[in-house]
């Protein structure tokens, strides 16, 4: 009869635990989940537009339209070549 | 030749007990594994060290000033000490078994103030606590060290893989199944009679399932601590042993084509998100499961160390340097429970097939909830990446990697199983928050 009181204890404890592990997890992931949108919605982060702008803006013109010049011409030697 | 004698009476050899000498050859063992095979080199060199330290003869390194007293004492002290614990010592007997009798009161059945007063004498006659055992009340016996190993786990954990995608929370849920299979398990034996634990020594060998080291030997040390050097050391060795254990369960239990399942690049994840995380689970913790509190406590504030971004010093120091200190001081602390007496028993054994079990469940429920997750979501989810949800972080997670890239080489799952492999951090805390709840 201890042996069966023992099986019991054990049982209980199993369902108590792996229950209440799922239940705190799926708490967890509805918690997550809401506070990524919040944060997304309202907090975004506001380094990550500012970069690449100021990467463009500080390409000086002159050398962008020698890099244009020499692309045309390369792309139009291609395209003259495989349309043979 | 009095002298030569008395010498030879002081040497280890004469000394030595068998169980010592066995003792001592687990703990070259251990040596061996961890240094030709590299199972877990950073805890298994200073468990086998610890373990032959603790049992060599005579030295005492792992008994308390009480034990060591009555251990070596002469007859004379052996009396005082009797009369402080209430034991009568028959005349006739020799001092070995005044000696027997001694131990078997200090170790269950004395008050605590015959106890505390027999130690004081042990003290006065010049016994002092072996270095060992000083180790272990410090780091294990007071949940220290476990819990600063953890803080550095949470220090060097990267959320993001959880945090783009959040319901691979539930595989580190699913995984857990193999502690509590495995608690039922042990109760089983003991109700067949083939073994004998208790309930609580049940809890503590379900916990080797959760595939977490410091998790493990802190739940040991309060539910268990007899169990303690057995449990640390099945853990540990069956976490080097995950890339050998888990491929083919995950095999068995997935068709090729789930296994080619690409799944879709996760989301970049904000520094925002990374930093509020840690507080919002400690919240969870706070308000739902207080005795979680110190392991997902120091998980946490490892983690918030590392996100927050202007601790740098400390979050560096957590993971390296004061998780480097306290693994030496944890691996002699659990070798020093690598006695002869408790660790050569018919238990140990059962804790070993135990454990492998644990992983194995673990394994299987882990992949089994991924395959039904994938059957109920419209976003592809490869079942592979369940078995990570057993934590043995990052190995369980390289693992169900190497296994998608046999299956299709093109396919990265690296990341993706990081997810659920710090679920599975967190999932085997939470269930060690709810066994100390419920036993403790």
């Amino acid at each position: 009869m201890q042996d069966m009181q023992l099986l019991e204890e054990g049982l209980s404890l199993m369902a108590l635990g792996m229950g209440f592990v799922f239940v705190f997890l799926t708490l967890l992931v509805i918690v997550t989940t809401l506070m990524s949108k919040v944060i997304g919605r309202f907090f975004p982060e506001p380094v990550a537009p500012a970069v690449p702008v100021r990467g463009r803006g500080a390409a000086p013109r002159g050398q962008d339209d020698d890099v244009m010049v020499a692309i045309t011409a390369a792309v139009h030697r291609y395209r003259r070549r495989h349309h043979r | 030749m009095e002298k030569l004698l008395t010498l030879w009476h002081g040497s280890g050899v004469y000394n030595l007990t068998p169980g010592q000498a066995v003792m001592i050859l687990v703990g070259m063992l251990l040596l061996y594994l961890a240094i030709a095979k590299k199972f877990e080199p950073l805890l298994l060199v200073p468990i086998g060290f610890g373990g032959i330290l603790a049992n060599i003869p005579e030295a005492g390194l792992a008994l308390s000033a009480l034990d060591q007293a009555i251990e070596v004492a002469k007859p004379a002290v052996l009396q005082q000490l009797a009369t402080a614990l209430g034991v009568t010592l028959d005349p006739l007997a020799n001092a070995e078994a005044w000696r027997e009798a001694l131990k078997g009161v200090a170790h269950d059945g004395a008050a605590p103030d015959a106890l505390r007063a027999a130690r004081d004498i042990a003290v006065g006659v010049g016994y002092g606590d072996g270095m060992l055992y000083s180790f272990y009340r410090v780091a294990i016996a007071s949940g220290i060290a476990p819990l600063i190993i953890f803080m550095g786990v949470g220090a060097m954990t990267d959320f993001g893989p959880l945090l783009a995608n959040p319901r691979t929370l539930f595989l580190g849920a699913a995984a857990q199944f193999g502690i509590f299979a495995t608690l039922f398990g042990a109760v089983g034996l003991s109700a067949l009679g083939v073994m004998d634990f208790s309930l609580n020594q049940a809890a503590a060998i379900g916990i080797i399932g959760g595939a977490d080291g410091p998790t493990s030997i802190y739940v040991s040390s309060v539910l268990a601590p007899e169990l303690l050097g057995a449990i640390a050391v099945a853990a540990y060795a069956y976490m080097a042993l995950v890339p050998l254990i888990q491929p083919p369960i995950m095999k068995l239990l997935t068709t090729q084509k789930e296994r080619e399942i690409t799944m879709t690049q996760l989301r970049p994840v904000s520094k925002r998100e990374k930093i509020v995380f840690p507080i919002a689970i400690l919240l969870l913790v706070a308000f739902f499961l207080p005795d979680a509190a110190p392991l997902l406590g120091m998980f946490c504030f490892g983690n918030l160390m590392r996100e927050c971004g202007v601790v740098e010093r400390l979050s560096d120091t957590a993971q390296n340097a004061l998780i480097n200190i306290v693994t030496i001081i944890l691996g002699l602390s659990v070798g020093s429970k690598l006695m002869a007496e408790s660790f050569l028993a018919v238990e140990t054994l059962g804790i070993l097939a135990l454990g492998i079990v644990a992983f194995g469940i673990g394994t299987s429920a882990g992949v089994l909830m991924a395959k039904l997750m994938n059957m109920m979501s419209k976003i592809p989810i490869n079942p592979l990446i369940g078995s990570a949800g057993v934590s043995a972080v990052p190995m369980a997670a390289r693992v169900s990697n190497k296994v998608g890239l046999e299956a299709n080489p093109h396919n990265f799952l690296l990341m993706h199983a990081m997810g659920p492999n710090v679920a599975g951090v967190i999932g085997s805390a939470v269930a060690a928050g709810v066994m100390i709840k419920y036993l403790g």
